[in-house]
């Protein structure tokens, strides 16, 4: 009646049962813990349209939009127990020719900045340099949650990808807003992202859009640049 | 141990107990493919190019419904490219337009470049028909079976016989 067979097949379902129930609450758990992100500060600093290569492998010159922007944000009450990594990034966003709005109507988004921010119980997954590296898990020794990691504060970035349009145009652009994002990877369980509505108690991501502003004119300079 | 053999009964019933697994296990994957909306609703991770949020062998629950809101910037996606049979688990950087001819970008996290590159000659966005799905949920490590069974093929024969062997020995 009972093979050896038969004990290994009971032991190893029990395992993956407990297993999973384990995984389960474990992903529930987030549910407990309250986020209030907020969002002190986000504004352009400078912006400018130039003309050209935005890529190496760009085979036609077209213009692209390079923003500059200050961000202060208090994010950490998104660090929990289960939270791998918050993924931050912020978008342009801007209305076609003809279309109207912005917001979640914008017709036009596009990443202009992103970070990676890592719970220190997943530095060692982060892809960094070994002095990069050994600077980052110096900075949470001995903790496997930092909230500090969460709290942003940038002057005047420049933005790691340049934007650009399908059709090539970009300057004299009416109606661009920034809006600042995130996206929380857990070690088990469901991803989500900022929200628009509350929901128990997780709160809803408020002042995270910049004012409107415009693209201006097209920067003559790269005239003698180009070979 | 061999006694059911003999006993063609017994050995009919273990046969329709093999394939009432067999079977139950295929329905519920279409069923969860319905509720999706996802040829493929459970990917595992083949890459690192989403790191440090994938590993390779993590299991991603994708779902294919714009119930409430269109398929975004930010979200990640799973997609195909044609002529390419490896789908690719990448986040939309980047999307121009609504609606079904939306043009949009993907980048890996863990990429330097966007995935205009990866992307079939000629192609330089993605449609929301490309997308397979984007991922909401998130298991670490339990698909890293699958990927043990593809790249050593001996292990699939071992794994048969093993299955095969218990199938025979067991007594109800």
């Amino acid at each position: 009646m009972y093979s050896s067979i038969v004990r290994l097949q009971n032991a190893f379902g029990f395992f993956t049962t407990v297993a999973f129930v384990v995984a389960a609450f474990i992903a529930a758990s987030d549910l407990l813990s309250p986020r209030t992100p907020s969002v002190g500060v986000l504004k352009t600093t400078n912006v400018q349209v130039v003309r050209g290569r935005p890529h190496y492998y760009s085979h036609k010159k077209e213009e692209y939009a390079i923003i500059k922007f200050s961000l202060d944000a208090d994010l950490s009450s998104l660090f929990t127990w289960n939270t791998k990594q918050l993924f931050v990034y912020v978008t342009a966003e801007w209305p076609s020719a003809g279309g109207s709005g912005s917001g979640q109507n914008a017709t036009n988004q596009a990443v202009i900045w992103d970070s990676i921010i890592t719970s220190p119980s997943a530095d060692h997954l982060a892809n960094l340099g070994p002095i990069a590296m050994k600077k980052l898990k110096r900075s949470a020794q001995g903790k496997s949650i930092d909230p500090s990691r969460g709290k942003l504060s940038i002057k005047n970035q420049r933005p790691k990808y340049q934007i650009t349009h399908p059709t090539g145009k970009l300057a004299e652009q009416d109606n661009v807003v920034l809006r600042l994002h995130y996206n929380v990877q857990p070690w088990v369980g469901i991803l989500t992202w900022n929200q628009d509505v509350d929901f128990w108690k997780w709160k809803t991501f408020k002042n995270n859009l910049s004012k409107k502003f415009a693209l201006p004119a097209l920067k003559k300079k790269d005239e003698k640049k180009a070979r | 141990m061999l006694s059911s053999l003999g006993n063609p009964r017994q050995a009919a019933a273990q046969l329709m107990n093999f394939g009432l697994i067999l079977s139950s296990a295929f329905m519920m994957w279409k069923g969860l493919s319905v509720i999706t909306d996802s040829p493929s609703p459970i990917v595992v991770v083949l890459s690192g190019s989403m790191e440090p949020a994938f590993q390779r062998g993590d299991l991603l629950l994708l779902w294919n419904r714009n119930l409430m809101a269109e398929t975004n910037v930010g979200e990640i996606v799973v997609y195909n490219v044609k002529g390419k049979d490896i789908p690719i688990v990448h986040r939309i950087v980047r999307k121009f337009g609504t609606g079904p001819d939306a043009k949009l970008l993907t980048k890996g996290d863990n990429n330097a470049a966007d995935d205009t590159e990866l992307y079939a000659r000629g192609q330089d966005y993605l449609n929301r028909k490309d997308i397979v799905g984007s991922v909401v949920g998130y298991m670490p490590f339990v698909g890293y079976v699958t990927i043990m069974l593809s790249e050593h093929p001996w292990l699939k024969t071992v794994m048969l016989g093993i299955m095969g062997l218990v199938v025979v020995l067991q007594r109800e």
